[in-house]
């Protein structure tokens, strides 16, 4: 599987009903070991929302600082992305992937940065 | 900006799309590779969705990785281009195994020189079967 398998598929709930696309996929580097590189990155769950252009620029990420405008603005256009744990994936079709939690209970993206 | 997020068990947290693809990739002695257009991502022992998440096995780089991830007309010419002139007959992407990664950073560092490396392979075999036959192409610039 590639990368880019996932990367805008769109997300669907258990009700069938479309969460967002994936924006971008997030790793942690806690996996097995390959060599040089120490462990691996593992796939540690899908960043998902409706929007784009707020999501390049990073702001559908909880904590982005501004500017203010334009936070409130993607704000108002597209509402935080959501974060799906990888354990949430019960399936991977063509440019789809099933999660087994409501989009209500999906929680926000956490921040990168502490 | 703060301290990078890190688990609970210290490793570090970035986002694929954000912070690996589009990197550039030096070898060991600091020379451009290429860039990073895709991730080769890999189940452990076959696994499932939903049961051991997949980890990132291998960089994929050069038009072979770049023409599927545009899609549409540009990534067929893109894919199209790249079957016709790669010397092999069931051209793949250029692959670089996450094991000779040495450092993620504003780029992706490798412990091996550009001329191991398969997305340089096809770039030496162009210049060799194609551009040295080019009238003129064996001319240093004066």
């Amino acid at each position: 599987m590639r990368l880019s398998d996932l990367l805008r598929a769109d997300v669907l709930d258990p009700n069938g009903e479309n969460v967002g696309q994936i924006h971008d996929v997030r790793l942690v580097k806690d996996g097995l070991d390959q060599g040089l590189f120490g462990p691996a990155y593992r796939v540690q769950g899908l960043v998902v929302g409706v929007g784009a252009w707020g999501s390049r620029l990073g702001y559908d990420r909880g904590g982005m600082k501004g500017p203010y405008p334009l936070k409130k603005l993607f704000q108002w256009f597209h509402g935080d992305a959501k974060f799906v744990e990888w354990s949430h994936v019960t399936g991977i079709g063509d440019n789809v992937v099933h999660v087994d939690m409501a989009k209500e209970e999906l929680p926000a993206v956490p921040m990168l940065r502490q | 900006m703060g301290e990078p997020l890190v688990n609970e068990t210290g490793g570090r947290i970035i986002d694929a799309g954000t912070h690996l693809l589009d990197r550039q990739i030096s070898d060991k002695d600091g020379e451009l590779v290429g860039k990073v257009d895709d991730l080769e991502l890999t189940f452990p022992e076959g696994g499932a969705p939903g049961a051991s998440p997949p980890f990132v096995s291998a960089i994929l780089a050069g038009p072979g990785a770049l023409g599927p991830r545009l899609g549409g007309g540009v990534g067929r010419v893109v894919s199209g281009t790249h079957a016709i002139l790669h010397p092999s007959t069931r051209p793949g992407p250029a692959r670089i195994a996450f094991g000779v990664v040495t450092k993620v950073a504003a780029n992706v560092e490798l412990a091996v020189s550009r001329d191991e490396l398969d997305v340089v392979r096809v770039e030496n075999w162009v210049r060799e079967h194609i551009i040295s036959k080019i009238p003129g192409a064996q001319h240093a610039p004066q």
